[in-house]
């Protein structure tokens, strides 16, 4: 293969500058003529039976357009396991639970006519923790599935479950073996871009969504399904997906505030926008996954991992969103992350009247690595071994199969822990004992940790379909035109785009437009999550571009030598003196090997002269504008090679490809207030090839700031299902600030043969082992350990004093 | 100079008969106290504007819903910083904090002030959030409190009836309560001069850099030798209102400034404060917080850590 063009150079993102100059269009800038405001009414309990709801007051509101309750409305279902009701009915479930929904002609009178909307309640007592809602008796949330059958308890009937290897037998034979609980709270995906959506039907019916999706083809499935239910058959359904200031596994699953918008645009026969507040971004939209996990790791003499045992409690929240399979995606580090012969898994979902929730970046992984490579430390100390040496002797190796049977293919992660410990000195620094830091603030210790990953990194299998496509049509100007179905959320998806098109076509990045993500124009998608944007899209952009090749260089066959005679006369008039070499272009383009390259098309066999270099855009409309004329485009629809795994026997290879990688922290402790700095960190990490340095740093940057947050800052703390800080007053995200430390980052690239231009995906990768690296680098500085995220100061303090006594 | 609602506009007068209208209320600005006067008597639920920052939050909460919002940003007697006979400084109310820090008689005669000032909040509402308004706010966290109790600073309130003032601690009553009337507008916040040669230290304790303070520590101290002369302490967000740690201060003033003493002093700090647990953080650890921290800024100030090793 020639050297590579584009693929490898830093080069800026083409959605830069609009979004740096405030000119890009968010859902928050659009309107459509007429358009109406939409507001809904939440629950002020956490579980209640609704008794009464009076509207009478919210219509009289000078302005109002459409009042809905489930008194005037269908009972429409929609969610992950269709337990959700569009407007609730008989009983609410928590407290963000829709009661109602107004239009209006401005926000102001929407948000007024929501206030005046009374609604009586008949309290009834709920549960708030998995423990709480998993004992008999116990209060249910749902006391019927979707189907009408009653229900015994609030498990979640979803079963993910893993067995391999002897266990029993493993255990016994263990020379040490530690155990430990580790929770992870709920953390809010944090999107500078609250959601929204505008909903609008023409006069024949079909409706055209604005939305806020990373799942514009799987919406546009549940909202068909929607529109069916209300008894509008037959309708289609455009999703658009504008301008995305974040997703983060928020746009996973479709809301209930979208169908809202679209009953209230049927009801009042206008377009209507709902777009969230910051405060109900935080209360109203559902977070991250709050999870327990129980897990016990058994090692020999030598530190040999013997065993893993992993049994996760998730609670759920009230209804069941699509990030409620997180465990499907937990078993890959349970079942694969370091080499383990026998391992059990289960995962417990279980409803409560919380918040419900819903994906985050990592998707599972984060929960679960938090809790091995904490728990990974603890028994390299139980055993007497460098916690590095420990992850070296059990490090997976190129071509393994693990007990999932997931297909390892490339495999760096050896070179990401060996680079990581050179960068922190690790041997040097880690003989003897903990460092104190002299001077003011005495009682301040510094320590070094490290984590590592392994992550679905060739896309992921967990719908019936894993697929994606694109179009390249070739405009009259060059230009080459994109229309892929995932979404630019602000990870740099369209940056990758357009270098793969540019590399693998032959034109220069500047020629490639990317439309936007609309289910009118693109191709099928199933999603942008499972980090597979740049590994999917990249992939179905060789298929096409290919396809768009072999079709240049066919007509190219007739077509070339009249437009590089045309090129010579032109050079001739620009210079009379000249005398072309002796080459038959004719016959040279008959049998010759063509090649197009920046934007000129030509022969390998010709010599270098400037016009046998036919410009792309002069040939296209030469094809074009003749009798016979031909315009040129090409679609691809990749199925990636993955299996969509048994998830309750816990086998089957997810993903095309890998993603393995090492997280180093640097930190100082102050033993008197409990206060950790984290000094410095540094991320190694196999992605495959880097596709663009510049937006693959990006990804990496925002992951370990996020991890940062994971790590020392953020929960969405509530009390009994009510959401106490649902404002950044007081969820804490890091700021500029907090990031002040140098981050290093190393890029291992072993070229992965499954992945397109060897690359991997890699979009999750830095979220996930960045609190256990600074949890061991916590234990490294002062030997305690911590088993509940965040690490915030006053948990640190209270480990200090126990350790104390 | 009375203009048509702001913040929550009204809704365009249209609609079905007998519809109500969306909440507002009326925003004027006027450019005089006595018309600020006229304006208060006559809206009894009016609510005094300086930058808003925390007014407007409450509002859009919904927290308040004030009949009329009477702005004080256009008053010039409410601004800037005068110098006073005595060598004191006088700050006029409605003083955004940025322009605060531009003054070097602030920041150079009033640093424990300054630095309180540099880590209030961020630099987009520092450029509208006024002194009036933090002490007015009478948050126990507001970060101009300490430093001022410190300072001894007095606040001058006028009514139409009159003038009076008050040492800030007396202003302060309890969460989100203060000695002002009704009738009365936050005029100025009065400096006696600074005592010659203080060294001064404000830590804020925060989750992360953009944050209310979980607690916050001033201290003043005049050194002779390392006999404390004077010493001036306070603290935030650690009681119903910020507080003068008025036992700690009798306790140095007269010691020779020693590891134990300052150990002593955090100790007594600690006692002298009354945290809660809130979602913000626990009672336990904000005590602990002000023990170290008056600790670790006794030892600083005093320049103990370079004589030895720092308790
Ligand atoms: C993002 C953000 C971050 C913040 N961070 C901090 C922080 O770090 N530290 C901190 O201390 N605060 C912080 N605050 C709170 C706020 O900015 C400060 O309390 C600020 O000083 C308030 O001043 P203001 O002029 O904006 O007051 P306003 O909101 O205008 O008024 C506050 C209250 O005081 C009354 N009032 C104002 N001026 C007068 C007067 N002259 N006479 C009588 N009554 C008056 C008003 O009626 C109102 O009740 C923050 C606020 C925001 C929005």
């Amino acid at each position: 293969m020639t050297a590579r063009r584009h693929i490898g150079k830093a080069t800026p993102r083409p959605d830069g500058p609009d979004k740096a100059a405030g000119r890009a269009l968010y859902i928050h800038d659009l309107a459509r003529p007429g358009m109406l405001y939409g507001k809904v009414k939440f629950s002020e309990h956490a579980h209640a039976r609704i008794r009464s709801i009076d509207t009478a007051a919210a219509e009289r509101v000078r302005g109002v357009r459409a009042v809905l309750t489930a008194r005037n409305t269908p009972e429409l279902r929609f969610g992950f396991l269709r337990d959700n009701l569009v407007l609730k009915r008989d009983k609410v479930r928590q407290f963000r639970d829709e009661v109602a929904a107004v239009a209006a002609v401005d926000p102001e009178a929407a948000a007024e006519a929501v206030d005046r909307i009374r609604v009586e309640y008949e309290p009834l007592a709920g549960v708030f923790t998995p423990e709480e809602a998993l004992r008999d008796g116990a209060p249910l949330v749902h006391e019927a599935d979707p189907q009408g059958r009653p229900r015994r308890d609030n498990r979640v009937p979803l079963r993910f479950h893993h067995e391999s290897g002897d266990l029993a037998a493993a255990e016994r034979a263990s020379r040490h073996v530690v155990e430990g609980t580790f929770s992870t709270p709920r953390i809010q995906q944090g999107c500078m871009g609250t959601a929204g959506c505008i909903a609008e039907f023409d006069r024949r019916g079909h409706l055209t969504i604005w939305a806020k999706t990373q799942i514009p083809f799987l919406a546009q499935r549940d909202f068909t399904r929607f529109l069916a239910d209300l008894g509008l058959g037959e309708r289609d359904v455009r999703v658009i997906v504008p301008t995305l200031g974040g997703a983060f596994g928020s746009g996973l699953d479709t809301h209930a505030y979208e169908y809202l918008a679209i009953l209230l645009a049927w009801k009042a026969g206008r377009a209507v926008k709902i777009v969230y507040t910051r405060e109900e971004e935080f209360a109203c939209l559902s977070p991250r996954q709050c999870t327990v996990t129980r897990i016990a790791q058994g090692c020999d003499a030598e530190g040999r991992l013997t065993f893993r045992r992993v049994d996760v409690l998730q609670d759920n929240g009230a209804y069941t969103s699509w990030g409620a399979t997180y465990p499907s995606v937990m078993m890959v580090p349970v079942t694969s992350l370091y080499r383990v012969p026998a391992v059990h898994f289960d995962a417990q979902i279980v409803y409560t009247n919380n918040t419900y929730c819903q994906a985050m970046r990592g998707y599972g992984n984060p929960e679960v690595n938090w809790a091995i490579e904490s728990n990974l430390d603890d028994l390299a100390h139980a055993a007497g071994i460098d916690p590095l040496e420990v992850r070296l002797r059990n490090c997976n190796e190129p071509g393994e199969v693990t007990p999932m049977g997931l297909k390892v293919g490339t495999c760096g992660l050896r070179e990401c822990l060996e680079r990581t410990a050179a960068r922190l000195d690790w041997p040097a620094r880690r003989a003897g004992p903990s460092k104190p830091v002299a001077g003011v603030g005495t009682g301040k210790r510094r320590g070094l940790g490290l984590a590592s990953l392994c992550h679905v990194g060739g896309s992921g299998r967990i719908y019936r379909s894993d697929a994606s496509g694109v179009v390249l049509r070739l405009d009259d100007f060059g230009f080459v035109h994109a229309h892929y179905g995932g979404v630019e959320m602000g990870q740099g998806l369209h940056s990758v785009l357009t270098l793969a098109v540019a590399e693998a076509l032959g034109v220069r990045p500047e020629k490639v437009i990317v439309g936007p993500t609309d289910t009118a124009h693109c191709p099928w998608d199933v999603g942008t999550h499972a980090s597979r944007g740049a590994f999917m899209a990249c992939t179905a952009v060789l298929r096409a571009a290919d396809e768009l090749r072999r079709r240049i260089f066919e007509l190219a066959r007739a077509a070339y030598p009249a437009e590089a005679e045309a090129a010579l006369a032109r050079h001739r008039r620009r210079d009379p003196e000249y005398r072309p070499p002796d080459f038959d272009v004719a016959e040279a383009a008959r049998s010759g090997t063509f090649e197009l390259q920046d934007g000129f098309l030509f022969l390998r066999e010709a010599p270098p002269e400037p016009w046998l270099r036919v410009e792309l855009a002069r040939f296209l409309r030469a094809v074009h504008f003749r009798e016979g004329g031909e315009m040129l485009s090409a679609e691809s629809f990749v199925d990636p090679p993955t299996q969509l795994p048994d998830f309750e026997r816990g086998f089957g290879n997810l993903s095309a490809a890998y993603a393995y990688g090492t997280q180093g922290a640097e930190v100082e402790v102050d033993e008197e207030t409990g206060e950790v700095r984290v000094l410095r960190l540094v991320a190694v990490h196999d992605v495959g090839a880097v596709l663009n340095p510049q937006t693959l740093a990006g990804q990496m940057y925002g992951a370990l700031a996020q991890g940062l947050g994971y790590a020392l800052y953020e929960e969405v703390l509530s009390e009994r299902g009510r959401i106490l800080n649902p404002d950044f007053r007081d969820y804490k995200l890091p700021t500029a600030h907090e990031l002040g430390m140098p981050i290093e980052l190393e890029f291992v690239e072993p070229d992965e043969p499954a992945g397109p231009f060897g690359a991997k995906g890699v979009g999750e990768s830095g979220l996930v082992p960045t609190a256990p690296a600074i949890a061991n680098a916590i234990h490294d500085a002062v030997g305690v350990r911590l088993y509940d995220l965040p690490l915030r100061p006053e948990r640190v303090l209270e480990a200090l004093r126990k350790r104390r006594v | 100079m009375t203009r048509a609602a702001a913040g929550v506009p009204r809704c365009a007068p249209r609609g079905k008969r007998g519809a109500v209208a969306t909440s507002g209320f009326a925003y004027h600005r006027p450019t005089t106290l006595r018309e600020a006067w006229r304006l208060l008597a006559e809206h009894p639920g009016a609510a005094l504007l300086a930058g808003g920052t925390d007014l407007l939050v409450r509002i859009r909460a919904r927290e308040l819903q004030p009949s009329a919002v009477v702005s004080l940003r256009s008053i010039p007697e409410l601004a800037g910083a005068a110098a006073e006979r005595g060598g004191g400084l006088r700050l006029g109310a409605a003083t955004p904090v940025a322009d605060l820090l531009r003054r070097a008689t602030v920041v150079r005669r009033y640093p424990l002030l300054a630095q309180a000032l540099r880590v209030m909040a961020s630099p987009q509402i520092r450029n509208v959030a006024t002194l009036g308004g933090n002490l007015c706010n009478a948050s126990p966290c507001a970060d101009t409190a300490p430093p001022l109790l410190a300072y001894e600073a007095r606040v001058e309130l006028r009514s139409a009836r009159g003038r009076r003032e008050l040492p800030l601690e007396e202003f302060f009553r309890g969460p989100g309560t203060t000695a002002r009337r009704a009738s009365e507008i936050l005029t100025a916040v009065r400096l006696p001069a600074p005592p010659p040669g203080a060294r001064v230290l404000f830590h804020k304790q925060r989750r992360v850099h953009l944050d209310l303070a979980l607690a916050s520590v001033a201290v003043l101290l005049r050194l002779q030798g390392t006999t404390c002369r004077r010493a001036r302490l306070a603290a935030g967000s650690v009681g119903p209102t910020p507080l003068r740690l008025r036992a700690v201060e009798r306790f140095l003033e007269g010691r020779i400034l020693t590891e134990e003493v300052a150990v002593e002093a955090g100790r007594l700090a600690a006692t002298a404060v009354s945290p809660i647990t809130d979602l913000r953080s626990t009672a336990d650890w904000r005590r602990r917080i002000v023990e170290v921290r008056v600790r670790r800024a006794l030892v600083e100030l005093a320049g103990l850590e370079r004589a030895g090793g720092a308790p």
